[in-house]
């Protein structure tokens, strides 16, 4: 999992968190202070059958909401029409009512649309919320007006009661939103933060192995050619002709060693043995057994011995590669002179022996895997 | 090794008649071998020769799953194929083929198989001898040390000279050695007549003793 999907999990989580809470706080709102309201006023309603349905309705649109919400499935036009539709069933409630009780003790619906609002219109823009409240307060009045009861008590309660339970509900969308955009920015901050520090570690690298060809282009590689270039190297000389196909297949591999491929050492080999068979060698290439990923140094490590053995094949070279949980042995055995084996073999080389009776050279090393935890 | 001095009946089921024809020449120097029956299908009838040598893929098909049916009808089968995958060349051995040989792999490998098999004696190649090492499969027998490095060099090297010499010890003692590695396949996953034979063959050899092949024995149960 990459730095960036982590972080936008604790996003999410962020904001899921917060949602949770939203629908605890509505939930216990409704299903709690709503039905205790309306149980306590039942017989004062009328009629009954419009103040049941609409709590019922209202308990709908809250199952719904909540679950959409909850599994982040609750889409603008949703939420819109479900927020609506709660608006709508809160008149109906009120038309229950005893008239001039629209925002009396009997009153429930009111305050109920608020904060299904906040609920359904949380991931809204805020004036969506704000346009929510405002209808829902001219309902209330529009009751109290069509009542005869829009006195001046009845104005002052209703201020009262649209500064505090709109308020509460304006600030608590406010903070809710407030928080998760924190969480975001912050998300993204981190997300920017450890992109850069990958991309500046992957431009080192990429810097790192550019300069350790160019230092081997410039050991191995240019004196060759210069002493070419200047004839003190003769190119009929066999001595040169190897040191030049050991050069050529190491380039080859160097190139091949930053390729992505599933098996880079069977990448790696072939890489050398197309050098081989390029100047007439028979190369037979076999591999058993489930590769592990090698590090690039024990690539390097494995396949040089094949690689010096090729450079010198007369006329055909086997290469095979057995891999077992134990170990990864690397074998070539090529028809060459002995004096191809003079360089010192590495750490990894188990055998480097020219078999006199089968006038070939058997080259074997292996790398001893981790033993499995 | 095969040391055989009957005259051995051979059947090749192949779907290019140039490859036949190949097997056929190359068979024809040895004389103990005589082909009596070329084919390009695998329904032949079990017993039709004393082995059989079957391309395993016919008409772009794996014909494994025959190997199954005639093994368990006791026909001895090897399996000669372009294919070198360790699945393929497993999933052979387990089928019951008295051994695997690769189409690259030559004349020697292919008569050599031949005459061990009519024995029902174990003859490993060096393909067939890196599949076994490299096998990882959860039911792969326990190989001893000197199994392993025998059949691992004889893979790398293609010479049991020169597997002996860098061994330190005889041709013949490589050689005991890959066919013990060989035979102990024969004792794993399900039982056929064929890997019963080479069984009871390997301990009238004394490869093995009746004690070590007691896996054979908890398989077939």
């Amino acid at each position: 999992m990459t730095a960036e999907v982590a972080q936008g999990v604790v996003a999410i989580r962020f904001a899921n968190a917060v949602n949770v809470g939203l629908v605890v706080i509505v939930g216990v709102w409704h299903l709690g202070l709503d039905t205790m309201l309306v149980v306590r006023g039942w017989q004062a309603y009328e009629p009954q059958a419009v103040a049941a349905g609409s709590w019922l309705a209202l308990t709908v649109i809250l199952v719904v909401g909540s679950t959409l919400l909850l599994r982040s499935a609750l889409s603008g036009r949703t939420a819109r029409l479900l927020a609506a539709a709660a608006l709508l069933t809160g008149a109906v409630a009120l038309a229950s009512y005893p008239p001039g009780e629209a925002i009396g003790d009997l009153s429930w619906a009111g305050n109920t649309v608020g904060w299904f609002g906040v609920l359904l219109l949380i991931q809204r823009p805020l004036w969506e919320l704000i346009t929510l409240l405002v209808a829902n307060t001219a309902v209330m009045v529009g009751f109290l007006a069509a009542d005869g009861a829009l006195d001046q008590v009845a104005v002052s309660r209703l201020l009262a009661m649209v500064c505090t339970t709109s308020g509460i509900q304006l600030t608590f969308m406010y903070l809710a939103r407030q928080l998760n955009d924190g969480a975001r920015d912050a998300t993204e901050i981190a997300a920017g933060q450890a992109d850069l520090l990958a991309r500046a570690t992957a431009d080192e690298t990429v810097h790192a192995e550019r300069r350790r060809r160019y230092e081997y282009l410039r050991v191995r590689v240019e004196p060759l050619l210069r002493g070419l270039a200047e004839q003190r190297l003769d190119p009929a000389d066999s001595v040169v002709r190897r040191r030049a196909a050991v050069e050529a297949a190491r380039l080859r591999r160097l190139f091949a060693e930053t390729d992505d491929t599933p098996h880079p050492l069977l990448h790696e080999l072939r890489a050398c043995a197309d050098v081989a068979e390029r100047r007439g060698v028979s190369v037979t290439l076999l591999s058993y057994g489930d590769l592990p990923v090698l590090p690039t140094a024990v690539r390097r490590e494995l396949v040089e011995g094949p690689l010096l053995l090729l450079a010198a094949a007369v006329t055909r070279a086997r290469l095979t590669v057995v891999a077992t949980p134990q170990d990864v042995v690397v074998s070539a055995v090529v028809d060459a002179p002995p004096q191809v084996i003079a360089e010192s073999p590495g750490p990894l080389t188990v055998s480097a022996m020219y078999d006199q009776e089968g006038d070939q050279l058997w080259w074997e090393s292996r790398w001893p895997a981790q033993p499995v935890a | 090794m095969a040391s055989t001095t009957r005259s051995v009946t051979v059947a090749i089921v192949d779907d290019h008649p140039v490859v036949i024809e190949g097997i056929q020449t190359w068979l024809s120097e040895e004389p103990r071998i005589s082909v009596v029956h070329t084919g390009e299908a695998v329904d032949v009838a079990p017993g039709i020769a004393d082995v059989l040598i079957l391309d395993l893929n016919l008409h772009g098909r794996l014909v494994i799953g025959s190997i199954t049916t005639l093994a368990a009808a006791g026909q001895r089968v090897i399996a000669f194929s372009q294919f070198t995958e360790q699945r393929i060349v497993l999933e052979s051995l387990e089928a019951g083929a008295c051994g695997f040989v690769a189409k690259n792999e030559g004349r020697a490998h292919l008569v050599n198989a031949v005459l061990a098999a009519a024995d029902d004696r174990p003859y490993v190649t060096p393909t067939a001898a890196g599949v076994l090492v490299g096998d990882r499969g959860a039911s792969k027998p326990q190989l001893s040390t000197q199994e392993r490095t025998a059949l691992l060099w004889w893979f790398q090297s293609m010479s049991k000279a020169s597997v002996a010499r860098r061994m330190g010890v005889s041709v013949h003692t490589v050689d005991v050695y890959i066919r013990r590695a060989r035979v102990k396949y024969a004792q794993v996953g399900r039982t056929a007549p064929t890997k019963a034979d080479m069984l009871a063959r390997a301990i009238e050899d004394g490869l093995v003793t009746p004690d070590e092949i007691t896996g054979y024995e908890s398989a077939a149960r």
